[in-house]
Formats: C-alpha cells, structure tokens, sequence
C-alpha cells in the first residue's frame, strides 16, 4: 500500500511537471503545489463545509469572483465549458474528484486553479456546485 | 495582379458591371486559394454552369467525414485540382485528390495542438480556413501556432508560436497572405488579451513585425506622416482613449478576416470588443477596439483607422469582413470598402481615407439614431447605455450575435451591384457586473439573455445596395443564419442554415430556387469551383457550433456528462439538428 501511494504521488507530480510544460492559464503557482497537497486531493477527500448553506452561498459569490462562469455559465448551466448543474460529471462528482478538478484542471481545457486558491476556497467552490438542484427530467428532452 | 485598361474595360462589358474593382476583375481560374476567394474577399466566381434554370438539377456527389463535432466554420480551398479541409481542433489538414474517382486522400496533416486551448477558445475550438501561396498551405492552430504546410506533399515547412494561451490567446482566424507577408492575429476579445496582427515572412514563419490595436503610437505602428485617420487626429489614440492603463487587457482581438488593395497597398482588418464587457471599467472611446485598420503589410505601418462603435457598451466586434468594390455613389465612382457591422449598420467607405459615404441599419436596431456622417460617430441612445451601475438594460438590438455574425462573410456580385448577407434578428438584455482580469481566464462582466427581434423571426437572407444603403429584397428564416455566402456569375446565390440546409437563390430576385439538408447546420461558408473535368461544382460544410453549442447546448451530443436545457429564445433548434462534421460537393 505504502509502494501505491508513493507511486501516486509520484504520478501526479509527473502530470504537475507535464502541466508546467504546457503552462496552462492560472497555474503560475501549480508547480509549487507539495507532492502531499496533490496526494490528499484523492477520492478520501471529504468536503469540510459538506452541505453548509453559508459556503455554498460563498461558494456562489466565488463562481462569478473567479470567472468560472465566464466559461461554465451563470449557475453553472453550461457555456464554453460544460454544465456543472446537470447531476453528471466527466471526472467524477465525489468531493474529492470536483475539488481535483478545479485544483489541478483537467485536460479538455480546464485550467488548474491550485496555485492560485486556497483549498478553504476550492471547497466553498465545491459546496456551491453540490447545492445545486438537479433538474429531474435531464436525460428526455421532448418537444 | 494588376489589369490594363483596357483589359478592365472589357471585362466590364463582359460582365455587364459598372466597373469591377482590379480586385475582383481577374480572370475565373476556377479555383479558391483564399477564405474570401479574392483579396477583395467578395466571395464572387465567376463560374457561370450552374443557373437559376439549372440549379433544380443540383445534386450531391460527394462526401465526408471529417470525424470532428466542433463547430466547422471557414471554407475548403480548391488549388491544383485538390481540396483542402481545415478541421476545427485538432486542427487536421486533408487534402483530397479531385483528379481520381471518390476523391481519395493524398496526404493528411495532423498536427500536435495543446488541449488547453480549449478552455481558451471563447467560442467553440473553431478554425475559420487555410490560405494558399507559393505552393504552401498556410494556417493557425488552435493553440498560437502558425503552420506552413507544403501543398503537394503535406510536409510541414514551417511551425511557430504567435500567440500565448496563458494569457488567453487562442488562434481560430485564417491568415492573409501579401507577397511575403503573413499576416495573422489572435482571439481573447472575452480574456483581456493585448491585441495585435502579426506578419510573419512566408518562407520561414519569422515574426517581421507586430502591430498592437491599442496602445502608444510605437506601439500600433503609427508613424508621423503615414497615418491620416480621417476623422481623429492626434497622438496616442490607443492610449489616450483609454482610462490609466486599461489599455494593457484592451481585449482588441483579431478573429475575422483580412482584405488587401493591390494599388494602394493597404490590407484591412476588423477589431473586435474591448474587455471587459462592463464598460465602467474602462472610461473613454478604446481605440482602436471594434474599428477597421487600414496597415502596410510589409512593415506593419497604421495607414489609417476607423471606430465603427466608440466605447462598447453591447460587445458588438468589429471583425466582420472588409468588402472591396467599386461602386457609383452619387453619380461617382468610388473605391470602397463595405462592412457589416456587428452594431447593425452597414459601412460604405471610401478605402484610401476611411470616410464612410454611407452608413444605414441593415437589421432592426435601437442603440444608436443613426451615424453622424459628418463626425462619423453614431448618435446614442442613452437608455441603451449598459454599465454595473445601471443594473440590467432590456431589450437592446441587435444582440451581441450582432445583426451578422463576423463569422459569416457576405459576398458580392459586381453582375448586381449587390451584396448577399447573412442577417441575425436578435435583441438582448444586458446586466454588466464588475469583473477581475485573472490571466488566462475570462474577463467578461456580464449576463446577455437574448429573445427574438421585431417579427419574430431569428434570421434574414438579404440582398443589399451599398451604394444606396438600402435593403433590395430578403428571405425570412426561422433561425439566425449563421453561414457564409457565395455568389456567382450564374446569378446564383448560395448560403446555408442552422438547421441544416444549404439554400440556392436567384442573385438578382432573392427567389429560392433549391436546398439540399446537410445533416448538420451550416456555420461554414459555401465555395464553388472547376472540377478536372472542367465542371462547376459546390462545396460546403455542415457541422454546427461557434456560438451556437455554447447558448444552444443542447445540440451537443458526444459527451454524456454534459447535458443541458436549450436556451429560452432557441427551444427547438435540436429538433431539426445535432453535432456534425462533414465536407459536402455538388454538382448538376
């Protein structure tokens, strides 16, 4: 167990040195992210403010302050880059894999956020996105 | 190229044209070497096979998958009996062989595009098409590249960085090439970009000049006795009108397309919006965002400018196409330039000063009364004033899809003296929030609902007399229309649609003649051409996106985690389309 968790670690500070190769947008201070910041952010991960109305309207206030929204939409519905209200998640929606998400960006353009925002912010970030209703009738679309 | 007299005599006469700019006079090769067909970009062949009599017979002969879903936007070129298609990302070039029967692949070019540009691109990982000179295919990839691609062989001559993804530059435009000049420019006008246009030297890709949009005059190329704006004077525009060093994120991009004056040796192009979107943030006229520069292509040198909308307040670019003719305005004739704006009016001006002759709402609008000819300044409307402090400002037209898209280049016949544009019919509220730039993100500032404009309709195929600034006739569509036009000797005029059809209409009456459904709607623009076989045949593609798989996000349909409602004003569009990717020809 001790080999897999140092060759985790050792993967995703391999994909942290690739990402800084590529210099993706708002990661000047990714690189600088220690190896056990990046092996908390697992699926153990657990959202600390899990369900609390004041982070998530925070949360909210923090979508629009960082210029999520400029890409994912008022609300999260969906822009240039997809909708975070539909209930479905391309990396996974468990706490840790959203907070991943944003932590470290994902390879279909979504920029890693970790050098620039504390992980305090990141979960707000989280719990807002969690607080959002999931419409009921999304998989039929009827005329 | 420049023609004798009397060469321009007779094809007038031939033509049956008042008088043809140099630009467009050329002999009909048959083929399409640039996005706009000519550097006058009129989009018009003079191919005359197919006619309003004929068309019925169209029929498709041809097609193929380009296995991409994003928006394909652009149009092949025809060069030495080959075809060559620009994907949107991964930015794959194929050229087909057009002399052997099913048009098989000689060679496919496939390119290493960084996946981050993705969440750059504001608008879909488009690519608006590839330029051919001096036996090269040159074009942008998506991530700030620019590629010269040897045409018979598909060997890559050339790569280099132009733009910075990391400040949010992304390149989708296609390049214009001038003797040895390779002229291109970046997208972020939604980043906070410092925009620019670059040339480049054709034969290595090294960088010989960079003009900026804003800025001081060292810094947009504007030299003492070169520039004669015709209506501002001074030094410093592009700092002056700019509130302290707002000037450094002025957005300013460089998305659309380029024309270019042989005689007066002058290449023209749009400038899209200042950011951010909230136009508090930055006090004063923002030159040169969404105006037309008139440059040197050899060094880069500002010749003269124009700003079609002072100090955004609606996001209305300015990269719409340059349309070079030459018309009779009051009894004379005149070199002009004529543009449709994103603002709703269309622009005759004359193309060695950049005075605008006329200047007349081309859609429904509410912005502005009308252009002071004099000042050259619209007259506002200052209910229509947006800002963070006015809250949300309702029904503004046209929307910021603009009353044309810059995305769907118009076209002229020197046959009708018209132009043939794709038309939006749009309104919009608009509620500006105070927005932080953060590198490499958005910097937009606001939420733009929009709902259908006067009548009802979304979109209007018109005829348009420039000299006059007037609408001769028009063809109502349910949906925006969205796609480029060509028109051709033959008197036809082509374009296509949301839902996917691609329409044939009589040039001279606007009476639809024949339409063809494409499987995925039309945001590309229709090319025609000779075949080996010394036929004329019509190429398009179909497969929706650019703005439209952002508001409209329910045609989307390759990502299963990524489903969402259609947009209020568009309920319906996914009834009649979906994602595609195909290269279509036709032929009688």
């Amino acid at each position: 167990m001790r080999t897999l968790v140092g060759s985790v670690a050792l993967a995703v500070l391999a994909l942290a040195a690739c990402a800084e190769g590529k210099k993706p947008v708002a990661a000047d201070g990714a690189a600088q992210q220690t190896a056990a910041t990046l092996t908390l952010a697992g699926d153990s991960l657990r959202n600390p403010y899990a369900g609390q109305q004041q982070s998530a309207t925070e949360g909210a206030k923090l979508f629009s302050s960082m210029n999520c929204d400029g890409c994912h939409g008022g609300g999260a519905t969906g822009f240039v880059g997809p909708s975070l209200s539909d209930g479905r998640w391309r990396y996974g929606g468990t706490d840790g894999a959203v907070f991943q998400s944003i932590s470290q960006g994902r390879p279909k353009g979504m920029p890693s956020f970790g050098g620039l925002l504390s992980p305090e912010i990141i979960w707000k970030l989280v719990t807002y996105l969690q607080s959002l209703p999931v419409p009921k009738a999304v998989p039929t679309q009827a005329w | 190229m420049k023609l004798s007299q009397a060469q321009v005599v007779l094809l007038a006469l031939s033509s049956g044209a008042v008088t043809p700019a140099a630009a467009q006079a050329a002999p009909e090769d048959g083929r399409w070497t640039m996005p706009g067909k000519n550097y006058g970009s009129t989009r018009y062949s003079g191919l005359d096979q197919l006619t309003p009599a004929n068309v019925q017979r169209l029929k498709p002969v041809w097609s193929f998958s380009t296995g991409v879903l994003r928006g394909h936007e652009g149009q092949p070129l025809v060069v030495n009996n080959t075809m060559y298609v620009v994907t949107p990302y991964p930015n794959v070039l194929y050229a087909f062989d057009l002399t052997q029967p099913d048009y098989p692949l000689k060679w496919k070019y496939r390119p290493n595009v960084d996946p981050h540009a993705l969440g750059i691109a504001c608008c879909d990982a488009i690519n608006r098409g590839a330029f051919y000179a001096d036996g090269k295919i040159v074009y942008n990839l998506l991530d700030g590249h620019t590629v010269a691609i040897d045409a018979a062989s598909g060997r890559e001559i050339w790569n280099v960085k132009i733009a910075d993804l990391a400040d949010g530059e992304t390149t989708p435009m296609a390049p214009l090439v001038v003797r040895d000049r390779v002229i291109v420019g970046p997208s972020g006008g939604e980043f906070g970009i410092y925009g620019w246009a670059k040339g480049l030297d054709l034969a290595t890709g090294r960088l010989v000049w960079t003009a900026r949009n804003a800025g001081s005059d060292s810094a947009t190329l504007t030299r003492p006795g070169v520039f004669k704006a015709f209506y501002d004077k001074g030094p410093n525009l592009g700092l002056t009108t700019w509130a302290n060093d707002t000037w450094k994120t002025a957005g300013a991009p460089v998305w659309g397309w380029l024309s270019y004056d042989a005689e007066l040796d002058l290449v023209y192009y749009g400038v899209g919006n200042p950011g951010p979107w909230n136009p508090e943030q930055r006090p004063g006229d923002n030159k040169w965002s969404n105006s037309v520069l008139a440059r040197r292509p050899g060094d880069g040198s500002l010749v003269w400018a124009y700003q079609f909308t002072p100090h955004d307040n609606w996001d209305y670019d300015s990269n719409a196409e340059m349309i070079l003719a030459d018309l009779t305005i009051a009894g004379k004739s005149r070199k002009v330039l004529v543009h449709f704006d994103k603002n709703g009016f269309a622009y005759t001006m004359d193309r060695a000063t950049g005075e605008v002759l006329v200047a007349e709402p081309f859609v429904s609008l509410n912005w502005a009364r009308r252009i002071d000819l004099t000042s050259g300044r619209p007259v506002l409307d200052s209910s229509k004033f947006t800002g963070a402090s006015r809250g949300n400002v309702k029904y503004i037209c046209p929307s910021l899809e603009g009353g044309k898209s810059p995305v769907s280049a118009a076209a002229y016949s020197p046959r009708t003296s018209l132009f043939y544009v794709s038309t939006v019919n749009l309104c919009m509220d608009y509620h500006a929030e105070v927005k932080a730039r953060i590198r490499g993100t958005p910097f937009i500032g606001a939420s733009t609902p929009y709902v259908a404009g006067p009548g009802g309709h979304m979109g209007e195929f018109i005829a348009w007399d420039a000299a006059a600034g007037r609408k001769l006739w028009g063809i109502k569509e349910k949906y925006p229309v969205w796609s480029g036009v060509v028109v051709t000797a033959g008197d036809l005029a082509f374009y296509g649609t949301l839902d996917g059809w691609l329409k044939a209409v009589n040039a001279r009456t606007g009476q639809p003649l024949w339409k063809f459904k494409v499987g995925s709607g039309v945001v590309g623009a229709p090319i025609t051409y000779r075949g080996p076989d010394g036929r004329q045949f019509v190429a398009v593609y179909a497969g929706i996106g650019g703005d439209w798989s952002l508001i409209s996000g329910d045609l989307n349909a390759d990502d299963p985690s990524d489903v969402r409602d259609p947009a209020d004003f568009i309920k319906d569009l996914a009834r009649y389309t979906t994602q595609g990717g195909m290269v279509w020809i036709f032929a009688l």
